[in-house]
């Protein structure tokens, strides 16, 4: 019987190719072997011709894909991105757009390959596959990736993927990413790298259980038409470049993208970087309790620690370790270890790769140890979650590992890249919307954080949004035709962010008042990591934001309260007085709303915070303060209390001006009150301990340190040398 | 690309203008940077001390008599830079409503029964090193142990006369106040 000819180079598998390829990869540590690289070398400017004409194309597929499209997500908030990838899916040049799937969009192409899809399901010019299982690769079940193979002369010869965050995939009530499913089969529509369609053209029976199954079957479908159509357009053009440059050119020059963005990675790092070992933590928080589910063994509030290390290695590596994190649980937060690559992607090109060369090569020197089985980040039962949700604890393990960065760049003396993101909340929805149609609706605009603050300036206002570099979520009057809503307010609020001699930008709370929806459900959306306990994101004196809430107002009388034209709710103001609101009851849910009944004219509120600010506030240049007075940005209270600074507001001049010598005195308190208040660790440490000894915590907390316990002996030993417990004791 | 050390002093004095800045942030990083940043800094400096690494906003890592220590730049030392610097300061703990309140005032406030807000003070000069907001009964966490060595040898070039061994030694101090208790 004589093998197979693979449809790899050289007629070997792509099966072989993939295997080759590691064995390169582990023997020489270059990506595919490549020790010398010289074709990019030997002629610069057609390398930049090269990369600029692939990069050229994937944007122009983007925006292909944007014009087909007719959902807001990807027309108005633009979360959808483009890549091509190697015949063994490594990445090598991405869009612009969402940066979380560089790798996670290979890794679907390599699951194929490593499960035979070659020979078992076939795969040839024109075939057109999708995904959208994290349990093979991803960060949550409605990013859905789209892939088709190049070929050239009978030879894959690289892969294009488009990835697309899809409003409706099935799931269960509310919205697509259901925060209360706790099973698989709530999150929806999953496509284990399926392949729907061949010669170019989507298959007509797929079509028809799209129809079938999903409320909002048009948008998903238009969604594909428009990846596919980028896809095709993409192609064509790699193809045209392969004609140009020649097909040995293409296959030598993507493989050296590649090894060269690993050497410049490795360069970056030790450019920017000091070696050496970071630490931080996360707590996170999930409060199941009182929320409806499907699975009694998911009804229960639990907090799970996740600690962070990162050790920067004398070789230029980065290496992160979860080691203690605590267990998994019956809800839809624990991300997979592939997912968080997903995470790692995205603060990877925001912090070292911007420069247009983002590819596998920015990944290669960053590890992440695979988290201990059953914990929150690898759980063995992943086959039978729900997947709706990883992304919280993804986005505050690698906020805290962008403020880890923060620290390093800062020590370099690189102040002017430090910076910051945090994750927040959002609400989604289903029930009969304006139109009279029964669906879910996921109201995207959680783009309102503000960025935290850099070494050497304030942050941005509202500049933090990790999905995407593109913080503006678009045009929202669009939302207010697609949603049965009306947009009430968008405003800075000064007390949402991180104080400090630096202070964080602003953040924005949404306000959206429900109009003309009926039998209307609603949940909160992303969020859940940090309601009670806030993140840990101040730098060197700085503070954290404060807590960020989620807020559903029902008005008492709505059409009495418009006649009477007494005010609704438009901001924040006072936060000691928010819920004091007369006209009206605020609901407060203190953690992430659960699924509950909202009524029209019913107003949600998110009211998110910023990360952290740097710096002992009390050395604030009064000159930003005042800065910060005149533009409405801050007040006299903040003023006063946080910065200790005395100013007053001259009518005349119409601005604020700065009292130097109150200033001065109320400075000279402050730190006269630190040296008072203050204690000695060792004297704060007796009595912490004592509190321990006597289990005089949180149940929840308590139970939380035994979980991290449980699965890792090196966090066990440290707790207890840091607190002098026997090894005996237990929690 | 490199930039004068009165464009870098501006820049850490926040004196630079944006446009200034957003240029430094657009192009290739300076080669150089490190040098100038530890130049500036010195010469700011009331003591002799060789800043070996600036660890934070107030905080070096210097060399002293052959040791390395971490110091205050107004002058107080914390000890050992392989010990948490921390465990030497003032620390204030806002662990009640009462206390959160006074920085995080109504709905911005979180739950004293599972959160609390470490503050770290300079034991002289009483400036605010370091906030740090953690689950009640977690251990202080030691932010950032440096393989100093290996910065100077292998990253700098430039290798330090007496290499130290890289390895956490905070537990000392906290064996040393247990055995005090017992």
């Amino acid at each position: 019987m004589t093998k197979r000819k693979g449809i790899g180079d050289g007629g070997r598998t792509l099966k072989q190719m993939l295997e080759d390829n590691r064995k390169l990869l582990r023997e020489t540590g270059c990506y595919a072997g490549i020790t010398q690289p010289h074709v990019l070398r030997d002629d610069p400017v057609k390398t930049e011709l090269f990369h600029s004409r692939m990069m050229s194309s994937l944007i122009a597929g983007r925006e292909t894909c944007k014009m087909v499209s007719g959902s807001p997500y990807v027309r108005e908030v633009a979360e959808l991105c483009m890549g091509l990838y190697t015949p063994e899916g490594d990445s090598v040049v991405q869009s612009t757009g969402i940066q979380v799937h560089v790798r996670l969009m290979g890794d679907n192409i390599t699951w194929m390959i490593e499960n035979n899809y070659e020979e078992d399901v076939g795969i040839s010019d024109g075939d057109l596959f999708l995904a959208n299982d994290p349990v093979i690769a991803g960060i949550h079940a409605p990013d859905l990736y789209d892939m088709l193979p190049v070929f050239w002369e009978g030879e894959l010869v690289a892969w294009v993927c488009t990835v697309i965050m899809e409003m409706d995939i099935g799931a269960v009530s509310p919205g697509c990413m259901p925060t209360t499913a706790v099973e698989r089969g709530a999150d929806g529509l999953k496509f284990c790298c399926e392949k729907i369609g061949s010669n170019d053209r989507i298959r007509r029976d797929f079509e028809i259980k799209i129809e079938i199954s999903l409320d909002l079957a048009d948008l998903f479908l238009l969604d594909r038409k428009g990846a596919v159509a980028a896809n095709i357009r993409i192609r064509e053009e790699i193809k045209n470049i392969i004609g140009e440059f020649g097909p040995d050119y293409f296959k030598q020059a993507i493989r050296e993208l590649i090894e060269e963005e690993r050497r410049n990675q490795i360069a970056r790092i030790k450019q920017r970087t000091v070696p050496g070992r970071f630490r931080d933590v996360v707590p996170f928080e999930i409060y199941m309790a009182e929320t409806p589910t499907s699975w009694l063994p998911a009804k229960k509030d639990v907090i799970r620690l996740i600690p962070i290390q990162m050790d920067i290695l004398p070789e230029g590596r980065l290496v992160l370790d979860f080691d203690g994190i605590g267990e998994w649980g019956w809800h839809s937060f624990n991300p997979t270890p592939k997912g968080l690559y997903g995470a790692l992607s995205i603060s990877v090109v925001q912090t070292f790769s911007y420069d247009g060369r983002a590819n596998l090569g920015s990944l290669l020197p960053c590890e992440i140890k695979t988290p201990p089985v059953d914990s929150l980040f690898n759980p063995s039962q992943i086959k039978k979650m729900a997947t709706a949700n990883p992304w919280p604890a993804a986005i505050d393990v690698f906020s805290l590992w962008v403020g880890m960065l923060g620290t390093a760049f800062y020590m370099r003396g690189f102040r002017e890249e430090v910076f910051n993101k945090v994750s927040g909340a959002g609400w989604q929805l289903a029930g009969f919307d304006q139109y009279g149609a029964k669906r879910p609706m996921m109201m995207g605009n959680t783009g309102t954080f503000g960025c935290g603050a850099s070494g050497c300036f304030d942050g941005v206002d509202t500049g933090a949004w990790i999905a995407t570099m593109e913080t503006d979520t678009g045009n929202w009057e669009v939302y207010q035709l697609f949603l049965p809503e009306i947009f009430m307010s968008r405003m800075l609020e000064p007390y949402s962010v991180g104080y400090g001699r630096y202070r964080s930008g602003l953040s924005m709370p949404t306000m959206d008042m429900l109009h003309r929806l009926t039998v209307g459900i609603g949940s909160g959306a992303i969020g859940c990591a940090h309601d009670r306990i806030i993140p840990n994101l101040g730098l060197f004196g700085g503070y954290p934001g404060g807590k960020r809430n989620t807020f559903l107002v029902r008005y008492h009388n709505f059409q009495d309260l418009v006649s009477k034209r007494l005010p609704l709710i438009h901001e924040i103001g006072d936060p000691r007085e928010f819920k004091n609101y007369k006209y009206g009851d605020v609901m407060y849910f203190n953690y992430m709303p659960p699924t509950i009944e909202v009524k029209d004219k019913d107003l949600l509120v998110v009211d998110n915070t910023s990360p952290g600010g740097l710096g002992d506030p009390v050395e604030r240049d009064p000159a930003l303060q005042k800065a910060d007075l005149d533009n409405g940005l801050t007040n006299l209270d903040i003023t006063r209390r946080i910065y200790c600074i005395e100013a007053s507001y001259d009518g005349k001049a119409k601005e604020w001006k700065i009292d130097e010598e109150a200033t001065k005195k109320l400075r000279e308190a402050k730190r006269k009150e630190r040296l008072s208040r203050g204690v000695p660790v060792e004297e704060w440490w007796q009595k912490s301990r004592q509190r321990l000894l006597k289990k005089d915590i949180d149940p929840l907390l308590l139970e939380m340190y035994r979980s991290s316990m449980k699965l890792s002996q090196n966090f066990t030993r440290e707790f207890k040398n840091f607190w002098g417990l026997s090894n005996d004791f237990a929690l | 690309m490199e930039y004068s050390k009165q464009d870098l002093k501006d820049l850490y004095d926040g004196k630079l203008p944006w446009d200034k800045i957003k240029e430094i942030i657009s192009r290739p990083k300076d080669d150089d940077r490190f040098d100038k940043y530890v130049e500036i800094l010195q010469e700011r400096m009331k003591w002799p001390d060789r800043i070996l690494l600036p660890i934070g906003e107030h905080l070096y890592i210097v060399e002293k008599g052959g040791e390395r220590i971490v110091k205050c730049d107004c002058g107080h030392e914390f000890g050992d830079y392989r010990r948490n610097w921390k465990l030497s300061a003032l620390i204030f703990v806002r662990d009640t409503r009462e206390k959160l309140e006074e920085i995080y005032p109504g709905i911005r406030c979180p739950d004293p029964n599972l959160c609390e807000v470490r503050e770290y003070y300079c034991p002289r000069c009483a400036s605010l090193l370091k906030v740090e907001s953690v689950p009640v009964g977690h251990p202080i966490i030691f932010d950032f142990l440096p393989d100093i060595d290996a910065f100077y040898r292998d990253w700098l070039g430039k290798p330090l006369p007496e290499e130290k061994e890289y390895t956490d030694m905070s537990s000392q101090v906290t064996m040393a106040w247990r055995a005090k208790r017992a």
